[in-house]
């Protein structure tokens, strides 16, 4: 039997912003939740297409698959790269709000 | 493919002849080196390299030379930018063309290192019209760098050379 | 220090100018994003994880505070309040916007900065000793130099479409501070027995997947042979460099493949054929750059301060961060104080606006209005005298840039890794931070004495693993983090590259694991002044690899 598809959402970087932005059904949000999923790889082939578009169009740099789980209903990227991409901000608390939590931890 | 030069748009007069075409019987034809042979002596002739070319290989040739075209596979690949610098430097007086996608912001560039023209893929002209070279290519007025074909170098406009 | 003329800020502005061109013809599809690519990077201008990240030059890592404090200005005008200072003293700012970035290159043009080449196949940001024109043991500033490499190398037409980047540090010393050897070209000021000053040239140094040490291209090459030199050597790499493997393309493959002998032949070749009058810079040229860089003139004091005695008695804080984080000056009273940006439990390198702004103060007040950055990711202030040092330091715990472990084992360097980068295989900064508060009593530091841990969180090393005594290398092992350890690296006149201890080690294991090779340390060493690096050469790998890999 050939493997299941693991279902997938499309992102990118918008262009102007440079912020990671995923394809949802109305265009480009920066919130994963929202992100249009592909269940077959027919599905996942289309949604190629509209990510394509979106370059063509100068809205967004670099289009590409993630991965996600379903488990909770909303999309979850699998990999932690995508994770930490999809959560917008890094693991740990930085700039000015770190040097704060330093000082607390004090 | 179109041609831009430091006048705009310009015609191209030459020929351009593949691996395989047959030779035009008159006019100025561009060949690749190896077909130089084919070409009667005395007619306008320029010859297209790769950019793995050695330019020290081309100066017994020059004579017979009234243009070199080199290649650019891609503007990424800088290696025709000290290839056109040096058959300068060997003597090499005749058009100095650049074959293939360079784009605009390198205008500058190719100029300064020996270079009359370039010859561009259609699509890119279509992107980047003759006017967006001439912009480009005047945004910086000088640059640091000394014993370069155009434009005076800052250091030299300092010591008033 | 150098300041612009009328030529280098219409340069700048039109740089600028030119940016803000190629911004709007990429927004209007005139430029292509495989095109608009590398001209945003040639500015400086990558697209990471999360978000645009512009890295800005700070040329051989020399700032005065008006410069600091508009970097302090952009971090909090277009930015989130911050800044991350590079292992190539240049400082990256992780938030702006595409539409926002020629306006950022207006403000540092105003105050004669820029972001020319930071990034791109071209010639880098050049590099050099923070403790230039500090040093007793200097031969000369290699600023000089360097500032003249900056100019000759900004927008060279020959060579800004290389195979690859290309990175060049100066140092004016024997002792060396800059890294030289994992440089592509590295440049010593040295001085013949004839007595005439001149450069040792070395060529092919590199980290990244196949990490190499350089070697000698020129033994002594005359100072007015320097930029035609230069010109042969980066014209042979043009040429000849591979093309046709991104990860071969560096000059240090190219040397490897042909031979240091056969490149060397290659450069003496085309230099013999250049015009070297027509491209070396002239000598009144050379003189004003020179002038800028003469030597403070520091009022003479005497070598010992009573002010400075008292203070070390009264703070115990403060002697431990003066003796550990200051470099002897050349002139008697004086010293060039490091700031520490490892706080314990930060991120290496980062300084918020609020901390580059104390910087800047500090340095208008105590140190001649200078600061530099350091390729161990750290600031100095490089002419403190010692009656004004308790102040320094006052003023450095106020904001947090106190901690006294320079060169010590939370003095870590670390790149971004994969809280930011969009290359990073793994995380970075919180390994450091992880390994930081396990060593984070000074007394415990001190116990162990110099050693620098150095983190990449992936193959391509920024973060200089390959030459930290300890370096940790995060990589992907299908899906989970993983951490290979590297002992015995050195980034110094005694390079070498780090020897793999075996299997990587998961992300929670690796304070466990370097805490186990510090203590074997401790355990080996014969005396206490003996170094890690310098147990590690006499003892060898077994002993560290038992302590880590045995189960007891």
């Amino acid at each position: 039997m050939a493997k299941a598809f693991a279902p997938i959402v499309i992102t990118a970087n918008d262009l102007v912003e440079g912020d990671s932005v995923f394809l949802g059904p109305e265009g480009w949000t920066r919130d994963i939740r929202m992100a249009r999923v592909a269940r077959t790889a027919e599905e996942a082939t289309a949604l190629d297409a509209s990510g394509a578009q979106g370059e063509t169009q100068n809205l967004v740099v670099g289009p590409y698959r993630v991965e996600v789980s379903l488990e909770t209903g909303a999309p979850v990227p699998v990999l932690r790269r995508e994770q930490i991409r999809a959560s917008g901000v890094p693991t740990i608390p930085v700039g000015p709000a770190a040097i704060e939590a330093a000082r607390e931890a004090a | 493919m179109q041609l831009i030069d430091l006048t705009g748009r310009a015609q191209d007069r030459w020929a351009h002849v593949g691996d395989e075409d047959p030779i035009p019987a008159e006019g100025p034809v561009i060949v690749p080196a190896a077909r130089l042979f084919e070409v009667a002596e005395g007619r306008e002739t320029g010859i297209h390299v790769g950019n793995d070319t050695d330019p020290e290989d081309l100066v017994p040739l020059f004579d017979r030379l009234q243009l070199v075209s080199v290649a650019f596979p891609s503007f990424a690949d800088g290696r025709g930018f000290s290839i056109g610098r040096k058959l300068r430097a060997l003597g090499f007086d005749g058009t100095l063309r650049a074959s293939g996608p360079v784009i605009a912001d390198q205008f500058a560039y190719l100029i300064a290192c020996g270079f009359d023209e370039v010859c561009i893929p259609d699509a890119l002209a279509e992107r980047q019209p003759p006017e967006q070279w001439e912009a480009a290519r005047r945004l910086i007025s000088a640059g640091y760098q000394r014993g370069l074909g155009a434009g005076r170098s800052i250091l030299d406009a300092r010591t008033g050379r | 220090m150098y300041r612009y003329d009328e030529f280098d800020h219409r340069f700048v502005q039109e740089r600028v100018a030119e940016f803000r061109s190629q911004v709007t013809r990429r927004l209007d599809g005139s430029l292509n994003e495989n095109e608009f690519k590398p001209l945003r990077l040639m500015n400086g201008l990558y697209l990471q994880l999360h978000a645009y990240m512009l890295r800005v030059a700070i040329p051989y890592g020399t700032l005065d505070s008006a410069r600091m404090r508009m970097l302090a200005h952009i971090a909090e005008k277009w930015d989130r309040g911050y800044g991350h200072f590079t292992t190539r003293q240049n400082i990256q700012f992780n938030w702006p916007k595409l539409s926002d970035v020629p306006d950022i290159l207006d403000a540092l043009a105003s105050v004669e900065m820029h972001a020319i080449q930071t990034s791109g196949n071209c010639i880098r940001n050049t590099t050099s000793d923070p403790y230039a024109g500090v040093a007793a043991d200097e031969v000369e500033d290699p600023r000089i130099t360097a500032e003249l490499i900056r100019q000759w190398s900004s927008l060279h037409p020959e060579f800004t479409f290389l195979g690859r980047k290309f990175k060049i540090a100066v140092t004016g010393s024997a002792e060396d501070r800059t890294a030289l050897k994992v440089h592509d070209i590295g440049i010593q000021i040295v001085r013949n027995t004839a007595g005439e000053t001149g450069y040792r040239v070395l060529v092919g140094g590199g980290l990244g997947r196949t990490p190499m040490i350089a070697k000698e291209l020129r033994a002594f090459l005359p100072r007015e042979d320097l930029l035609p030199y230069l010109e042969a050597a980066l014209r042979v790499y043009n040429l000849h460099g591979r093309r046709d493997n991104k990860y071969k393309a560096r000059i240090k493959i190219l040397v490897h493949e042909i031979g240091i002998e056969e490149y060397a032949r290659q450069v003496e070749a085309e230099f013999a054929a250049l015009d070297r009058d027509a491209i070396a810079a002239p000598v009144e040229e050379v003189a004003r750059i020179a002038a800028y860089f003469a030597p403070p003139k520091l009022a003479a004091r005497p070598a010992e301060s009573t002010a400075f005695e008292r203070a070390r008695q009264v703070d115990p804080g403060f002697a431990a961060w003066a003796s550990q984080n200051t470099f002897p000056h050349r002139v008697p009273g004086y010293v060039a104080a490091t700031i520490s940006l490892k706080p314990i439990g930060g991120a290496p390198g980062d300084a918020t606006a609020e901390q580059m702004r104390a910087m800047a103060d500090l340095a208008e007040k105590y140190s001649r209005d200078e600061l530099r950055v350091t390729h161990e990711q750290n600031v100095v202030l490089p002419h403190v005298a010692l009656d004004d040092l308790h102040s320094v330091y006052r003023g450095l715990a106020g904001v947090g840039l106190d901690a006294p472990n320079k060169g010590l084992v939370t003095d870590i360097v670390a790149c971004p890794g994969l809280d930011y980068c969009a290359l990073a295989t793994a995380r970075s900064i919180p390994v450091a931070q992880n390994i930081a508060r396990r060593f984070g009593s000074t007394a415990r530091q001190k116990e162990i004495g110099p050693l620098s841990i150095k983190i990449s969180g992936c193959i391509n090393a920024c973060g200089h693993h390959h030459v930290g005594h300890i370096g940790i290398l995060g990589l992907d092992k299908a899906g989970v983090e993983s951490y290979q350890i590297t002992l015995g690296g050195d980034a110094t006149e005694t390079a070498a590259l780090g020897d793999r201890t075996g299997p990587g080690f998961g992300y929670d294991e690796v304070a466990d694991v370097i805490e186990k090779l510090v203590d074997r340390y401790i355990e080996l060493r014969e005396v206490p002044q003996e170094t890690f690096l310098q147990t590690y050469r006499r003892v060898g790998m077994e002993p560290f690899k038992e302590a880590i890999y045995a189960t007891h």
